[in-house]
């Protein structure tokens, strides 16, 4: 279905060839799934495929790629349009109309199809991503796992043969993602469709996969089935590396299967006692019945919790479940309808300059929100003179957190992980006492995430309250002490992690479901029993 | 839920009165039309992003009224009559005669600025009028394919306008919880450059997807639900067309539009 032969790929621009005399064979009905770390080149590969590059954003192309027999040399993007649908890493700035019925049908207009065409697939994408109930809604109030179905079901319209989709859960729950997959799942199995997907968190599709293309960053690339390329990758889901860790012969890529060869294990484990619950240390935040409300919503529903030092508590919830409002009334930026926040004693809302770097860092969603600085220097300077330290401390920190930036680097052209670093030396070069981030991980690839885990860890232990909104479970099993989880603004569940993520199968982390009923959440947790038990 | 007017309706009904309340040069017709077609945005503007743009044209018809009322008092030809107030009349030089800074602020001068300053405003407001009740989708949907590359600008700026001001916000919003003072005007530097970038990746982003679906690939290109054209939109249209040929009709005009359009607010389910 989809062949490239001899690609090579160059930005003109840059020094560096994305991909060298790539070659490999995607055939009808396959989901591909493409990994590796980031910036090296997954989102262009994607784009290849149906000519965006370099026919939209420009690059030198050698080698062809063609698709049913169609080359990308010869059409643009738009000629291929009732052949591939693509859907875009943030589906809401590829929208093209308002209402949902409507941007299903914009691809069948532009096609020229007959109205009672459109009427016709429009009414059969609709139940397919069963999205019949949304169809007069306008798009901007759908969620993000609703917007995401709709981005799928306006390429699906189209009748494609080849679905090619950019990390379509790195901002999703872990339901909605859950639901998105088995969508496309069922996509290849009953359609034959050919699904061409990148994703970071790998532990959401392995079990979907039939074959991994491994861009590996150095202009390498691998294509294999996912036991074989899996076996002695760098990047890997939890669940390989426990097979790794626990010296399983065979890589098992489903829960079942694991499940299955670890048998003994299990059987054979002697469960630690129960950790103690945190003694209780010097308290920092409290939230005293908070309420928030915007018009008739409400956001946070009275609302009380108490976070002290060293604590590193992650809060999680679906999507719209009032995380962030949680997290931006303790920062200080929304004022609560009722009740009332005292961070180190006083309101965060009245906070201002200096006062306020010293008490609250906050990263922002998108890090690079409060950069502004023509370079990574620029940058650290000024965090420097804002805090009145020495020149050169910000970017010792960063050093500290990932080494080799070079100071003249501008902050866009950095990965994401090395700017979430830069935002993060910014505003812990003032010393904070509470550290919050709103969804840290979204497009971190493993190594990225590990750094951030320690990190996180180092500040914790130095007497600072860490409080994140995550939609990953694996981050929240490394790294939180404590998890609360929020739906429709109020507190469900608070408590240790081991106990909230246990007490949810849809919000437990890989190695727990393999591991269940013995409470074990991390790799690392399952080797230290064991080798205790052994 | 009922239709909506066919845009391209509101936009002849919007443009003719603009028309007609220019050539008339009445400033209380201004006003008051200016008035009514506030009432038919308060009630009959759908909740969507783009509504808002009746309230930022009202803001940049202040603007514009302040900007020329202004430079009407410090600059200008002397309009005699009664002396209200005198600025000292800033010397200048002998090749610049004809032009003044200062001197005199005659009553007569002053109404005529303001006058001027209305009138500007409210074809600025009638036209914004125009932006928030109707939709830009479905107006560019409305246009034939010809104009495919206005199209894609017409999309771009319509989808980024609302983007940008929630992106400001976000912005503003991160950098002061850096603990960066945002009031400052040097703010605004710290703002713009994320700003900027931004709403170039997301442009790109949605010329992209529009690229990718075909968008101008094909000449033709038929209509999933076609905005039709009914005896309301010839109704409303036609009162406008009329206030053309006598300007005072508008007012009647902007009044049918507020019996005759359908309501659409949307009633979001939870």
């Amino acid at each position: 279905m989809i062949t490239f032969s001899s690609v090579s790929l160059i930005y003109p621009s840059s020094t560096k060839t994305v991909f060298e005399n790539l070659t490999f064979k995607v055939s009808e009905g396959e989901l591909v799934l493409v990994m590796g770390p980031t910036g090296s080149g997954k989102s262009s590969l994607l784009r290849l495929i149906n000519g965006l590059i370099p026919h939209h954003t420009g690059g030198i192309l050698a080698g062809d790629i063609s698709v049913n027999g169609i080359s990308t040399r010869e059409v643009k993007p738009g000629g291929l349009a009732h052949l591939i649908g693509i859907v875009g890493q943030n589906p809401i700035n590829g929208f093209v109309s308002d209402k949902v019925e409507e941007e299903l049908a914009f691809g069948m207009e532009t096609l020229n199809l007959q109205p009672e065409v459109m009427r016709k697939r429009v009414e059969e994408v609709l139940d397919l991503l069963s999205l019949a109930h949304l169809r007069g809604r306008s798009i901007t109030t759908l969620s993000g796992g609703e917007q995401q179905r709709v981005a799928i079901g306006s390429a699906l319209v189209m009748h494609p043969k080849v679905l090619v989709l950019d990390e379509p859960t790195s901002a999703l729950d872990p339901i909605a993602a859950e639901e998105v997959l088995s969508i496309l799942h069922r996509l290849v199995h009953d359609l034959g469709l050919t699904v061409v997907v990148s994703e970071h968190k790998l532990e959401r599709v392995i079990q979907f996969a039939d074959r991994i293309l491994y861009i590996k960053g150095d202009g390498q690339t691998q294509i294999g089935r996912p036991e074989e390329v899996l076996k002695d990758s760098e990047i890997a889901p939890p669940i390989v590396h426990l097979a790794r860790a626990l010296n399983l012969d065979e890589i098992a890529l489903t829960v079942r299967d694991m499940r299955r060869t670890t048998e003994k294990f299990r059987s054979n484990a002697v469960v630690a006692k129960v950790k103690t619950p945190p003694i209780f240390t010097a308290e920092i935040i409290e939230v005293n019945d908070v309420t928030l409300s915007y018009g008739n919503t409400r956001a946070l529903d009275n609302v009380s919790l108490r976070i002290g030092e060293e604590e590193i508590v992650a809060v999680m919830g679906r999507n719209g479940a009032g995380k962030s409002s949680l997290l931006r009334s303790i920062a200080g930026v929304l004022k609560p309808t009722q009740g009332k926040i005292s961070v180190l004693g006083s309101d965060p809302i009245d906070l201002a300059g200096k006062e306020r770097r010293q008490r609250i860092g906050f990263i922002p969603q998108e890090p690079s929100d409060l950069l502004y600085g023509q370079s990574v220097q620029e940058e650290c300077r000024t965090a420097d003179r804002d805090n009145e330290s020495e020149s050169g401390a910000t970017f010792d920190l960063l050093q500290n957190l990932v080494p080799g930036i070079s100071p003249t680097t501008h902050p866009r052209d950095l990965s994401e992980g090395q700017r979430l670093a830069l935002a993060l030396s910014v505003v812990l070069s003032a010393n904070p006492k509470v550290l919050i981030l709103d969804e840290p991980t979204r497009g971190l690839d493993y190594s990225a995430k590990n750094g951030l885990i320690s990190t996180l860890k180092a500040i914790a232990s130095h007497g600072c309250a860490v409080i994140l909104a995550t939609h990953d479970v694996e981050l929240v099993a490394e790294v939180a002490t404590r998890v609360i989880f929020i739906a429709d603004g109020e507190i469900v569940a608070d408590g240790s992690t081991l106990d909230v993520l246990l007490s949810s199968p849809a919000f437990a982390p890989q190695v727990a479901k393999i591991m269940s009923p013995v409470p074990w959440l991390t790799v690392k947790e399952v080797v230290r029993a064991i080798g205790l038990s052994s | 839920m009922d239709r909506s007017l066919h845009p391209l309706a509101w936009w002849i009904w919007a443009g003719a009165l603009a028309i007609s309340a220019a050539r008339q040069g009445s400033a209380l017709l201004s006003i008051a039309l200016v008035g009514v077609v506030a009432l038919v945005v308060i009630f009959k503007s759908e909740d969507a992003p783009w509504a808002q743009s009746f309230r930022w044209a009202l803001r940049m018809g202040l603007w514009i009224f302040t900007i020329r009322t202004l430079t009407g008092i410090l600059i200008g030809v002397p309009i005699p009559g009664r002396t209200l107030f005198s600025i000292p009349i800033l010397p200048l030089p002998s090749w610049m005669a004809g032009i003044r800074i200062g001197g005199n602020v005659t009553l007569e001068r002053l109404s005529a600025t303001a006058h001027e300053g209305v009138m500007l405003a409210a074809i600025v407001a009638l036209l914004g009028a125009a932006a928030s009740l109707s939709s830009p989708h479905r107006l560019l949907r409305s246009l034939p394919i010809m104009v495919y590359e206005f199209g894609v600008a017409v999309v771009i700026a319509t989808s980024l306008i609302p983007q940008l001001v929630a992106s400001t916000a976000r912005i503003r919003e991160a950098q002061r919880l850096r603990g960066q003072d945002i009031r400052r005007l040097k703010s605004w530097k710290r703002i713009a450059l994320p700003l900027l970038e931004d709403s170039l990746s997301r442009s790109l982003d949605l010329a992209a997807a529009m690229d990718a679906r075909g968008y101008g690939f094909s000449r033709r290109r038929s209509r999933y639900r076609p905005s039709t054209w009914h005896v309301r939109e010839t109704l409303i249209c036609a009162s406008a067309l009329l206030a053309l040929a006598w300007p005072p009709i508008a007012i009647i005009a902007a009044v049918t539009a507020l019996i005759l359009a359908p309501k659409l607010k949307e009633d979001v389910l939870p």
